[in-house]
């Protein structure tokens, strides 16, 4: 029976989740995927990285959006012709995550793996998330911004990435029913959180 | 094996063999929409008479509104389709098929009650006068009657190609016009059941075509059918097509109102046979811009994706070779127009007060036509290349922004020449923008290598 696992980490910004998900990918021995997967992506369709890194976790529809308004009353043509599109750009990215997938355990954090992979056996979904003060401080120490900053730019990165959740999948993000796990990281600590991460997936996969 | 749309084919096989194989299907689908138009106007314009082409130019832009609510519904479902297809979730693409189902009847019934309840108001206010309300309204009826099959054929249509059966949908598109072509001139010259028998035709020929999309989807064999439960309508499925569907709807719309300030100004300058009139020019424009637009549709893919691989000479081969086929299609367009206008005239009417009618007005709004032809394809460049804004602008400057002010202008000073003047200038003002912003972006995209 093959063993492989997959976890996908979901999480808020700020919070801790990729350090997290790089941790415990580092101390289960298999591959960690972030925004290395952009550059895989962009590889393997021959298509430039910045295109990815432009769609990337971002919503692409307000009202007039990513528009097919051009073509007058005939109904229009199916995704697979429009490239430049954040659509087209998802399928291609979730068509590598689900190639890595299956080359072996690995870990995936954000781009909705865990809708992409949902057909997957065993796979193990992850919310990370934290107070907001903890989120506050992370965020105006990275970007080196004021705390007043940081809680305009968390509120906005919020809403882009809930947006882009929900509209490529068919769940809620942050949403308890939408994961397996979900863990405050303010709680514990980042270095306990990825401890109780392990011990979970280590149970749920009989490692 | 290489697959039809794969990046390795759009990279680096022939440009002009990947133009033909994308271009084909839709220009076929196109040339039959507009051969469908086309054959009625025809069929009605000798079998009824000259009132009657004004009539049934009166009832386009509430036709077109119709079908507008249908891709409210359909472009945005297919598009959510397409994307779930992709994820391999059919639970949900079935789920948007019901729903489909669902909104379109509802749509459909809504939108037939209210057309019949105010019928004569519309067509009033859409330029008819007491000789075309007649046959507006004996048209109109019927179709009106018929438009929840009309909005769940164009939306099952939509979605037929979304689930990777496009040469179905284009079957589907071509047996309907055939149907039709058969149909109407049965009704109306053998029956004698004059315009109203054109309605019954395209419904029946509709009806028949809607009979076998249902029986594909029913089968329990295709990934995508009809399900129990999948008819309950999900608040998200919903938000979602209807905010993809939302701009090409309000495009749509936009459009038709277009038309209906046209009719009106026709009507004050020029009388019923002035709105005839128009409708036949436009029957005629309407041929040569749909098969342009399939080229630009069969363009999309390839220069998408080199562009976004960086290979700009295939952009720019593409392009090139996009652009002289849509203008000799136009060129041909306008060729035929100037040089034998009174043939073309002649093919819809017998009558020599329409036809007297036509052959200037053709002359003058087909005057740039060469040139839209260049035009239709930047703004779809545009398109491709994820600039949806630039595009969308692109085709509004033709289409309205140019074109309501001349229309509000030229005829006060011109009469009725000031409404023909008024769409060969939105041609030229929009075209001069497409070059423009065309060769702004060339310079930044061959700038930043």
């Amino acid at each position: 029976m093959n063993k492989d696992y997959i976890i996908t980490i979901g999480r808020q910004l700020g919070s801790g989740g990729r350090i997290i998900g790089e941790k415990v990918a580092a101390q289960l021995g298999i591959p960690f995927y972030d925004k290395e997967l952009i550059q895989i992506a962009a590889q393997e369709s021959g298509l430039g990285k910045e295109y990815f890194e432009q769609a990337d976790e971002k919503k692409s529809y307000s009202i007039f959006g990513g528009l097919f308004g051009l073509r007058g009353t005939i109904a229009e043509e199916p995704f697979s012709t429009y490239y430049l599109n954040n659509e087209t750009l998802f399928k291609i990215q979730s068509d590598v995550i689900r190639k890595l997938a299956e080359k072996g355990s690995s870990l995936f954090v954000g781009r909705c793996a865990d809708y992409v992979l949902s057909g997957y056996p065993r796979c193990l979904n992850v919310f990370i998330f934290a107070d907001m003060k903890d989120r506050i401080k992370r965020v105006a120490d990275l970007q080196k911004i004021t705390a007043e900053k940081a809680v305009d730019y968390i509120e906005k990165n919020d809403k882009k990435r809930a947006g882009y959740y929900n509209y490529f999948s068919n769940k809620v993000w942050g949403v308890a029913e939408s994961y397996h796990l979900c863990i405050n990281s303010s709680v514990l600590g980042i270095d306990e959180t990825i401890d109780l991460i392990r011990l979970f997936a280590s149970k749920r996969f009989e490692l | 094996m290489v697959q039809k749309g794969s990046p390795i084919a759009l990279g680096n096989e022939s440009v002009w063999s990947l133009l033909l194989q994308y271009a084909i299907p839709s220009v076929i689908a196109m040339t039959a929409m507009s051969l469908y138009n086309i054959t009625d106007s025809i069929f009605i314009g000798h079998g009824v008479g000259a009132l009657a082409i004004s009539g049934l130019a009166i009832t386009f832009p509430l036709m077109n509104l119709s079908a507008a609510f249908g891709t409210l519904v359909g472009v945005g479902a297919s598009a959510l389709m397409s994307l779930r297809l992709g994820q391999k979730d059919y639970s949900t693409a079935n789920k948007i098929l019901g729903n489909v189902l669902v909104l379109n009847l509802i749509f459909g019934l809504a939108y037939t009650f209210v057309v019949l309840l105010f019928l004569d108001q519309i067509l009033i206010f859409f330029g008819a006068s007491s000789e075309t309300l007649p046959y507006a309204r004996d048209f109109m009826t019927i179709i009106t009657l018929g438009n929840i099959v009309t909005h769940m054929y164009f939306g099952l249509n939509a979605l037929m190609r979304a689930t990777g059966n496009p040469k179905r949908s284009m079957y589907a598109t071509i047996i309907s016009v055939i149907i039709n072509g058969m149909l109407a001139p049965l009704f109306i010259f053998g029956f004698k059941w004059g315009i109203r028998g054109a309605a019954l035709a395209t419904v029946i020929a509709q009806t028949s075509m809607l009979i076998w999309q249902f029986s594909y989807f029913r089968n329990k064999q295709n990934y995508i059918h009809f399900q129990k439960g999948s008819f309950r309508l999900k608040r998200k499925i919903v938000t979602d097509s209807m905010s993809i569907g939302l701009a090409p709807f309000l495009m749509n719309t936009a459009g038709s109102i277009i038309v209906i300030i046209i009719n009106q100004n026709l009507i004050k300058h020029g009388g019923d046979l002035a709105v005839g009139a128009f409708g036949v020019i436009n029957r005629v424009a309407a041929l040569f811009a749909m098969v342009v637009f399939g080229l630009t549709q069969g363009m999309q893919p390839i220069a998408g994706y080199n562009f976004g691989a960086k290979q700009f000479d295939r952009v720019n081969t593409v392009m090139k070779l996009t652009v002289l086929l849509a203008t000799a299609v136009m060129t041909v367009g306008f060729l035929i127009s100037e040089i034998f206008p009174h043939a073309v005239a002649s093919a819809f009417t017998t009558e020599e007060d329409l036809i007297n009618i036509v052959v200037p007005g053709l002359r003058i709004v087909m005057i740039f036509f060469p040139i839209v032809g260049f035009q239709m394809v930047a703004s779809t460049f545009f398109q491709s290349i994820g600039m949806a804004g630039k595009a969308i602008f692109m085709s509004l400057t033709r289409q309205v922004l140019f074109l309501l002010p001349c229309l509000l202008i030229l005829p006060s000073i011109f009469g009725i020449k000031g409404v023909w003047y008024s769409m060969p200038s939105s041609d030229l003002l929009s075209s001069i923008i497409a070059a423009y912003l065309l060769v702004s972006q060339y310079r930044k995209s061959y700038v930043k290598q």
